[in-house]
């Protein structure tokens, strides 16, 4: 049962992710590869307010969603400038960049040591810290990111996306400021992704920079390349197919450091045969 | 020891090894124009190749250097014909490609993990010891190999590119592929050429790197992210631009390294390419804007 | 306010070429211009120009006798009161043939759009240009899945429910079967009679008789010609300039 509950929480954690990804990637069309650092900055915040400053956790948690946005809002002014494999290139080195601060900025965040003890979450004298508690708390936050990408993406906004992605030039004529539209929905799906990385942190208790590296965002990009692209169910079933898939590996009889790699390769396979065979992803409508 | 002739012989070795990589990215850039992301993996390949041929078999160190050349050049190979070029012919976008070579990236990473363990391994026991002190600065002979190998296959390139038919081939494609299929120009198969000259380049460079620091599983990402940086601030589909580029780039990571502190060398390889994609987007040779 | 539009000394380069040389025109308003010429004489340039596609080299544009403005851009020029139909045809392709006419209609503003719904008025707009090109009854489908004279009729539906004064149609006729072309021409006379002005890119001489009032000819990037279609299709010049003598 623990073991349920625990699988459960990642695929409330990792839902948040792929869903919030999923908005600038699969609705938008911009091939964003740094994801991870946004899940990086809400665990982090979320972490040190908790650890080093006593805070709530749901102080943290809006602290890390408000530090994610502030640092949402120039990065994704520059990726502005640029389009296609560019942008995922320059995008993927914001988290390169952002994995480095984590990473030597030890004063602040302890570097390689990471961050232990991060408490679970505490409302009113309610404690989340049974594993159940935690469960509803995650799956409430993480029904409350699809209740909101559902609301975002059946908005004029949300059409005004979907065709950005299909012609910005030709919908520029229309009268939209198409800059300002990317640059609001990569600064609210980074607001989503640090909902993930508060939840995150506080669930292990321990936090360090290899959580949020650019093969994380990859994990990310694969996720909602699976589930499909402009598929917020999609983005859901995507998540579930790769949390299970490592345990599926476990199972199997692969030894811990064998299995977290043959999931890797799995994972590469997953990306190459949809690129070949369905590269809108299971239930989606976007091709790259 | 001094200070600032280290520093700029330090650049000039760790241009040489992006220099490889830059220029043989450049060039299957030139060709296929997506960037192949799984191009460093194929370095390590190289790397490893050559750990398990001499350290694990025995082998003479020269043979296995060949034999592992040939190993990555052939991984590259496959994965153009199993990989990209059915995307190709299916129209796929550069994007679809990009995805695909992450993914391909992924698996040859996490293979190599595999077989041969996460761990730091090192050629350096293999590799001809020694070095040599050039006005107050130290080098290894593996770091003068290394540029040496460097300069030569720029050399190369610039011979094969200029002088041969194939490399006539390979302009006419990069300039337009429709075209260079229309003029008679059996495209798939110098493409393929392509992957396989590049990808034995990227397979010395991963040798190098591991003769003169190690090797590990996931070298292949930063080689890579270094070898298309010197490319796109060089000037994309120039070999000499990316030559040139990763020069610029060792030099600025090495004054980094020297005024802030190592750790920080990611991050302003990377700063540096937003730099230049913001304010000179056609790199140093380019002339696309 | 005689003319919607004017240009002015207008010159766009491409590397050097002039693709519009020295370019002075003026399109009457609410009537129907032609514009003819060779192929690459800069038609198409001029309305990616006056679109904001592009931006000019050189020279001015004149809107509706008011403002002169040394450049546009393009996410200005629907406030202006012109829009567009796009050569090749350029559609939402993954969107519904209702979603890629609605996305005109709605609010342009981050948060007015964001907290938008489609409301009934919107649809009923939609509705409106879609059944007077005949696709009402494809609401549902992408514009992808579309044939391609349904997908030049969905992009003229989309430029009337932008409700703007001036519409810039490049080549609306190409590939039409003949009961679509009847169908474009009476949405373009229907246009005349409410006012608007019609700007024409066109290669058929006999649409150009019966449709245009007045024609401009151009080639090589300059004015060649202008005047009533019968004057200008009787100059030797315009004859000369399409033989290529």
């Amino acid at each position: 049962m623990e073991y349920l509950i625990h699988l459960a929480v990642l695929f409330s954690i990792f839902s948040i992710l792929a869903l919030s990804l999923n908005l600038v990637v699969g609705y938008t069309g911009l091939l964003s590869l740094t994801h991870a650092a946004f899940y990086g900055i809400g665990a982090y915040v979320t972490g040190i307010l908790m650890v080093g400053h006593g805070a709530n956790f749901f102080v943290g948690l809006g602290a890390g969603v408000l530090a994610a946005m502030l640092l949402a809002l120039p990065i994704s002014m520059v990726l502005a400038k640029f389009r296609g494999d560019y942008y995922a290139l320059v995008s993927l080195g914001f988290n390169v960049i952002v994995f480095s601060v984590l990473l030597n900025w030890q004063a602040v965040t302890q570097g390689p040591l990471g961050i232990p003890g991060i408490l679970r979450p505490e409302l009113f004298g309610l404690v989340f810290s049974n594993s159940f508690a935690f469960l509803v708390l995650a799956l409430i936050l993480a029904a409350g990111v699809y209740w909101l990408s559902q609301a975002i993406v059946s908005s004029s906004f949300g059409r005004v996306l979907k065709a950005i992605r299909e012609d910005e030039e030709a919908l520029g004529v229309f009268g939209y400021r198409t800059q300002t539209y990317k640059l609001v929905i990569f600064v609210i799906a980074a607001a989503m992704a640090a909902v993930a990385g508060a939840l995150y942190a506080s669930y292990t208790s321990f936090i360090d920079p290899h959580t949020f590296t650019v093969s994380d965002s990859i994990f990310m990009l694969a996720i909602i390349v699976l589930g499909g692209l402009g598929s917020l169910r999609g983005a859901a079933v995507g998540a579930l197919v790769l949390v299970l898939l490592p345990e599926i590996l476990r199972f199997v009889g692969f030894t811990p450091d064998i299995a977290a790699q043959m999931r890797l390769v799995v994972y590469g396979i997953i990306l190459i045969l949809l690129m070949h065979y369905r590269p809108q992803g299971l239930m989606g409508e976007y091709r790259l | 020891m001094e200070i600032v002739p280290q520093l700029v012989l330090n650049s000039i070795i760790a241009g040489s090894v992006y220099a490889l990589v830059g220029m043989s990215v450049s060039l299957t850039f030139a060709v296929t124009r997506f960037f192949n992301l799984a191009h460093g993996a194929v370095a390590a390949v190289g790397g490893y190749s050559v750990l398990y041929l001499a350290k694990t078999l025995g082998l003479n160190l020269g043979l296995a250097v060949v034999l592992g050349i040939a190993a990555a050049a052939a991984t590259g190979y496959v994965l153009e014909r199993l990989i990209f070029r059915p995307l190709r012919t299916r129209q796929a976008s550069s994007m679809m490609l990009l995805v695909a070579s992450l993914g391909a990236f992924t698996v040859l990473q996490a293979l190599l993990a595999i077989l041969f363990t996460s761990q730091f391994q090192s050629l350096s026991g293999l590799a001809p010891a020694g070095s040599l002190h050039v006005a107050g600065a130290a080098i290894t002979i593996v770091q003068l190999i290394t540029l040496l190998v460097a300069v030569l296959v720029l050399v190369g390139f610039w011979l094969v590119l200029t002088r041969t038919r194939f490399g006539k081939a390979v302009r006419a494609i990069s300039d337009d592929e429709e075209v260079a299929n229309i003029v008679g120009i059996n495209t798939h198969r110098m493409i393929g050429y392509v992957f396989l000259l590049c990808s034995g380049v990227a397979g010395v460079a991963g040798i190098l790197v591991g003769m003169d620091t190690g090797l590990e599983p996931t070298m292949g990402l930063s080689l890579l992210l270094k070898g298309v940086i010197a490319a796109i601030i060089g000037g994309v589909g120039s070999i000499y631009g990316a030559f040139l580029g990763a020069f610029l780039l060792a030099l600025v990571e090495n004054l980094g390294v020297w005024q802030i502190s190592g750790e920080w060398k990611d991050a302003l390889a990377f700063g540096v390419l937003i730099l230049f994609l913001l304010f000179r987007p056609q790199g140093i040779l380019g002339k696309r804007p | 306010m005689k003319y919607a539009i004017q240009t002015k000394g207008m010159v766009k380069e491409f590397g050097g070429v002039r693709a519009i040389d020295k370019l002075s025109i003026s399109l009457s308003k609410g009537k129907i211009t032609g514009i003819i010429g060779p192929n690459g004489s800069g038609k198409t340039t001029l309305t990616n120009v006056l679109t904001g596609f592009h931006q000019m080299d050189g020279g001015t544009i004149v809107i509706n006798g008011e403002t002169e403005h040394g450049r546009l851009r393009s996410r200005e020029v629907l406030e202006l009161g012109i829009t567009r139909t796009f050569q090749g045809v350029r559609l939402f392709e993954q969107l519904s043939v209702l979603d890629n006419v609605l996305v005109v209609v709605t609010k342009r503003s981050v948060w007015g759009a964001l907290f938008e719904r489609h409301q009934k008025f919107h649809y009923d707009q939609a509705k409106e240009v879609l059944e007077r090109v005949g696709l009402w009854n494809k609401q549902g489908a992408k514009a992808a899945e579309l044939s391609y004279g349904q997908r030049k009729l969905l992009e003229i539906a989309r430029t009337l429910a932008t409700k703007a004064d001036i519409v810039l149609f490049d080549e609306p006729y190409a590939g039409l079967f003949p009961e679509m072309v009847k169908m474009v021409s009476g949405i373009m006379t229907e246009l005349r009679e409410e006012g608007k002005t019609i700007i024409l890119i066109e290669h058929d001489m006999a649409l150009i008789r019966q449709l245009c009032d007045r024609v401009v000819v151009m080639d090589a990037g300059k004015l060649l010609a202008e005047g009533t279609p019968h004057e200008v299709l009787a100059d030797k010049r315009v004859i000369e300039a399409y033989l290529g003598a």
